[in-house]
Parts: structure tokens; C-alpha cells; sequence
């Protein structure tokens, strides 16, 4: 059997029953044992996925299976919610957290027949773009550069989603976004990486971080199984008072990937003499095959592109402070003892909690404290509205945005800059997103001279997300960018 | 833009974080690095423009008010690091 499977194609080879959800289920978590120095998982949970698998092939021979992905392995990003299976969101102090209910996202998998085969490592509560901040050690990205051993991080983050795909510990994965936390770790690893418009997938059972950003989206190999995996998840849910009330629609029986008569806009304040010549020119080779394709080009401008890190570094901080509140060492999660009350709660936050999302909280409790709301915190809502607009006037005007993922390719673990902000300058091309709500998709567009993949951003105006995978898969079928990832783990 | 160490003190007893003496100087100079980043949009005209707080142009959605069983009480417990009877349990309030 062809190795590295997409959801497709293992949808596919089940229908024919050239192979069995079982058997499957049993390469894959082979995989996930040969590749366990990459650190993708916090949890495999075998036992229930090979069980859940049985009954998928059960289902199959009745002829009841709950969908065309019935018993196809993926993975999840250890910040959703798990009925009886560890969720800890990276952190220590949710090391030890066993939810008793199910997160809507992953019980909309479930009720696709999908099966999990664990929890994705991630940055600690998903602060970070590298995926360092985990309490469980980075994940090693499978790529490396072609002149230098050094491991390189995945990107964050959802890092551990984006490397399992990319390493075959999965078919799938999902993951959560709420600054480019999808889409950056997709450049980095050469996978999809979709982050939808806000609402349409249920923020229910996924710890919070940043409320009005975050936003749960699919990582996988291919644009189609972007749109698969996508449909699955998306639809309005009552217990999240955000979640859209727009009816769910056929995202992959839909797709037509032609861009004939198409506007593309390419924003002016993305150009950078900062960015490596080869982003530049995967930049310009797509907009030229765009335009080769049949889609007119348009020079547009975002005025407040470079407000919006500092807009989000106000408010995703002002969020997660309030969001980060619940974790006293009461409810849930590790307890460190105290002389009193407060002591309890401080030596349990102190010691639970880890350097970034401690910086966060204290940023986020600044920005909202007496005297800095109206300065801050307010300030910031309003830029968010200026760079909202900036978005609105442009879908006046274009289909689409073109724009490079990421400033960068991946980098190496041990040579993050000391200064927080230039770590986090990494998310500069995907936070505008987020403030805005719209959507954007990332996918790999070639590799750099080190062969390391580069990723291109989509972004469509809210609840175009079909138009968005349809230009993504013309990319995607016209360049026909194959991963020649060595598996050096295995070795 | 300075971070003294006195309203690094406060603004961890705030949000209920320990700092710890030799972190002190480490965390003043990156708090200081991002509020110096952040402080950008200070000179950014806003004058009549509306905050956004949330993305979606949708109203509240109210939910039928149907009665469920989902988290009992007993489910919910189930994490609580110490509990008594049907109650989370905390070091003593009142002296």
C-alpha cells in the first residue's frame, strides 16, 4: 500500500475494501512509534482507537457506516476536549485533566467515523509560533534544511498537527488558529492549513485563549481533504453563542478549482525587503500562474497591515488573561499548596503555568487594569475596526488576497531570538486575518534552497470559504508540489 | 518604556502570579520590549471609529430553553483537586 496516504485516498481504499479501518489504524500507529522522537503526541490512545476502528469495520460490512471517512485515522490538537482522554493544552497545570464531556468539533468527527489516534502537542495554551512553549518539549519538525542537521521547529501553534501530517503519524489533523496558528505551522511542515471564518466551526470543548479570534480549522496533505475535513467540522452549534446560524455547506462535493475571471488582489504593504528571495519569487510565480490560469491581478492596499500585531498583542493577551482566570487550582487541574487561599491560588498559578502564557496573562491584566482599558484595550478594538474595514473595502474590489504565509521557512529549535516580540513578528502575514475574521487557507507552494517548504496565504471575505479552496486547489493542481521529505526519524 | 519593579509586583498580584525575585529584571525588560511595541497604536487617528469586539455581523443566538443532564454535578468533581461531599474543597477563608 502507497505510504502517506491522504483522507481521499484512504476513503477510497476503504470503499473497496483494499483495506480495513483496523489494519489502517495499526500502520498508523506504527508510524507514531517510529516517530516518536518527533514529539507530536502528548497522548496516543491505541486501545481506544483500535476498538473504535473495530466498530468502524463493523459498520462497514452493515453497510451503516456514518460517512465516506468512516473509520480513517487522524489526529487532534491537545486543546479540544476529549470525553475520558487526557486534555492538557500543552500545560502543567491541565497535565493531569480528563474531560467528561466531548468538544463539538471532535464529536462531529466522531459522528463522521473518524477515529483519533490521540492528542497533538502544541504550544502551551496555543501562545507561540514555534512551539517551544509546550510543557511536554518542542516538536521536532520532519523537515530539515539540506546543508545543516539542526532540528528545526515546526511553527505554532498547532505544531504537533501540522508535523504528524506532514510525517505520516495521521491522515489529518485539526488544529486551532488565532493569530496564524494553523497556517504557519502549514507553511513550515509543506501541509494544508485552513483557517475558517469566525463562527463557522464551534469554539464549544476547546480550551480558550483568545475568544474572539480563535477558531478551529483542518491541517491534511491535500486541498480536498482541506474542504473534507472542513465540512465535517463546520455547522451551526447551539452551545456556542458565536457559532453562525449559516447552513452547512458541501465544501468538497463543491470544488471547482477554476479561476477564470477572477480578481486577485495583492497588497502592497506585504512587500518586504525583508523577505528571502525565494518567498519573493514563489510570491510572483504564483501570481503569475494565476494569471496564466485565467485571473486578473489587482494591486490593492490594506493600510493598517503592519497595526495589526501590535492590535493583537493587546487583545489576545487582554482575552487569555481573563479566559487563563479559571485555572486556580480549584476546579480542575495540579493544586500547589498554600498558607491560605490566595497563596494557594498563586503558587499553584506560578508554578503551573509557563514563562510565555505567564507574560500574556500579565500583558493581558495590564491592558484591561484601571487607568490602561480606555488606552489600550479600547484603542485596540477600534484599530481592529480600521483594519476590518481595510478587508471590506478590498473584497469591493478583488476575490481574493495573495500573500506570502510566513516572513520566513521554518527555522532551527535552539536559535529563537531572545526578545518575545521578535518571536513574535513571525505571525506578522496571518494575524490581520483573525482581527478580521475572514478567511485564509495556506498551502505549500514550493521548497526554498535548503529545500525547506514555503507556504502561500490565501484569504477570501467571510463565509467564501468555498471560493477560497476552489483558487487554492487551481494552485494546487497546476504546480502539483510533491513533499520529498526524507524520513530521517525512521533511520 | 520602563517596567519598575514595583508595578511588576503589583500587576503579578493581580493576576494572582508569583514573580519570583530573580525573574524580576528578565521579565521587566520583556514586558517593557512589548509594551513598547504596543504602544505603536497610540498614533493611529481613531477618533470616530467604533470598537469591534467580536468579528461576526450576527446577533446573539438565544438557545430553546430545554432542561439537559450534561455535567452533573458528580462529572464535574471528578477533576476537582480536592473536594468534599458534593463541593470543591479550598484552604480555609475565614481565620
Amino acid at each position: 500500500m502507497k505510504v502517506g496516504l491522504n483522507l481521499i485516498e484512504a476513503s477510497e481504499l476503504l470503499a473497496k475494501n483494499e483495506v480495513s479501518s483496523t489494519e489502517l489504524t495499526k500502520i498508523y500507529l506504527d508510524n507514531i512509534k517510529k516517530g516518536e522522537k518527533l514529539n507530536c503526541y502528548n497522548t496516543v490512545s491505541s486501545e481506544e482507537a483500535l476498538k473504535e476502528a473495530e466498530d468502524s469495520d463493523k459498520r462497514r460490512k452493515e453497510e451503516k457506516s456514518r460517512s465516506r471517512f468512516d473509520g480513517i485515522p487522524i489526529g487532534i490538537k491537545d486543546l479540544f476536549c476529549t470525553k475520558n482522554i487526557k486534555t492538557t493544552a500543552s500545560s502543567k497545570i491541565l497535565s493531569n485533566f480528563v474531560p467528561t464531556y466531548e468538544s463539538t468539533v471532535s464529536q462531529n468527527c466522531i459522528n463522521a467515523g473518524l477515529i483519533s489516534l490521540g492528542k497533538l502537542n502544541c504550544d502551551e495554551f496555543a501562545m507561540g509560533s514555534t512551539n517551544k512553549t509546550s510543557h511536554f518539549g518542542s516538536v521536532i519538525n520532519p523537515w530539515k534544511s539540506s546543508n545543516s542537521d539542526a532540528h528545526l521547529v515546526p511553527g505554532g501553534s498547532s505544531g504537533g498537527s501540522a508535523a504528524a501530517v506532514a510525517a505520516d503519524l495521521c491522515i489529518a489533523s485539526l488544529g486551532t488558529d488565532t493569530g496564524g496558528s494553523i497556517r504557519q505551522p502549514a507553511s513550515f511542515t509543506g501541509t494544508v492549513g485552513l483557517k475558517p471564518t469566525y463562527g463557522r466551526v464551534s469554539r464549544w470543548g476547546i480550551v480558550a485563549f483568545a475568544s474572539s479570534l480563535d477558531q478551529a480549522g483542518p491541517i491534511t496533505k491535500t486541498v480536498e481533504d482541506a474542504a473534507a475535513l472542513f465540512e465535517i467540522i463546520s455547522g451551526h452549534d447551539s452551545k456556542d453563542s458565536t457559532s453562525s446560524i449559516k447552513q452547512k455547506e458541501n465544501f468538497y462535493d463543491n470544488l471547482n478549482s477554476s479561476v477564470k475571471g477572477m480578481k486577485i488582489g495583492i497588497p502592497k504593504e506585504f512587500k518586504s525587503d525583508d523577505l528571502p528571495n525565494s518567498t519573493q519569487k514563489a510570491w510572483d510565480d504564483c501570481k503569475k500562474l494565476l494569471q496564466e490560469n485565467g485571473a486578473e491581478l489587482i494591486d490593492i492596499s490594506l493600510p493598517h497591515t503592519m497595526d495589526a500585531l501590535p492590535t493583537y498583542y493587546i487583545i489576545a493577551p487582554a482575552e487569555a488573561s481573563s479566559n487563563l482566570a479559571r485555572y486556580d487550582g480549584v476546579k480542575y487541574g495540579i493544586r500547589e499548596n498554600g498558607k491560605n487561599l490566595i497563596d494557594m491560588y498563586e503558587e499553584t498559578r506560578s508554578t503551573g503555568f509557563g514563562d510565555e502564557v505567564k507574560r500574556r496573562i500579565l500583558i493581558g491584566t495590564y491592558v484591561l487594569s484601571s487607568g490602561y482599558y480606555d488606552a489600550y484595550y479600547i484603542k485596540a478594538q477600534k484599530v481592529r475596526s480600521l483594519i476590518k474595514s481595510d478587508y471590506n473595502e478590498a473584497f469591493k474590489k478583488v476575490d481574493a488576497i495573495l500573500t506570502p504565509s510566513t516572513p520566513s521557512t521554518a527555522f532551527e529549535i535552539d536559535n529563537e531570538p531572545k526578545d518575545p516580540v521578535q518571536t513574535y513578528l513571525n505571525d506578522i502575514f496571518t494575524v490581520p486575518v483573525n482581527l478580521a475574521g475572514i478567511p485564509a487557507i495556506s498551502i505549500p507552494f514550493a521548497n526554498d534552497e535548503n529545500n525547506l517548504p514555503i507556504g502561500l496565504q490565501l484569504i477570501t471575505n467571510s463565509f467564501e470559504e468555498q471560493k477560497l479552496l476552489n483558487i487554492a486547489k487551481n494552485v494546487q493542481d497546476t504546480i502539483n508540489y510533491t513533499p520529498n521529505l526524507d524520513k530521517w526519524w525512521i533511520k | 518604556m520602563e517596567f519598575d519593579k514595583d508595578s511588576l509586583l503589583k500587576l503579578g498580584k493581580l493576576s494572582k502570579i508569583k514573580i519570583d525575585e530573580d525573574k524580576l529584571s528578565s521579565l521587566s525588560t520583556d514586558l517593557g520590549s512589548i509594551l513598547k511595541f504596543i504602544d505603536r497604536l497610540q498614533s493611529i487617528e481613531t477618533d470616530n471609529v467604533d470598537p469591534t469586539s467580536n468579528s461576526l455581523d450576527q446577533s446573539l443566538v438565544m438557545r430553546d430553553d430545554i432542561a439537559s443532564d450534561e455535567n452533573s454535578a458528580k462529572e464535574i468533581l471528578e477533576n476537582a483537586p480536592e473536594k468534599e461531599l458534593d463541593f470543591f474543597s479550598v484552604p480555609k477563608v475565614i481565620e
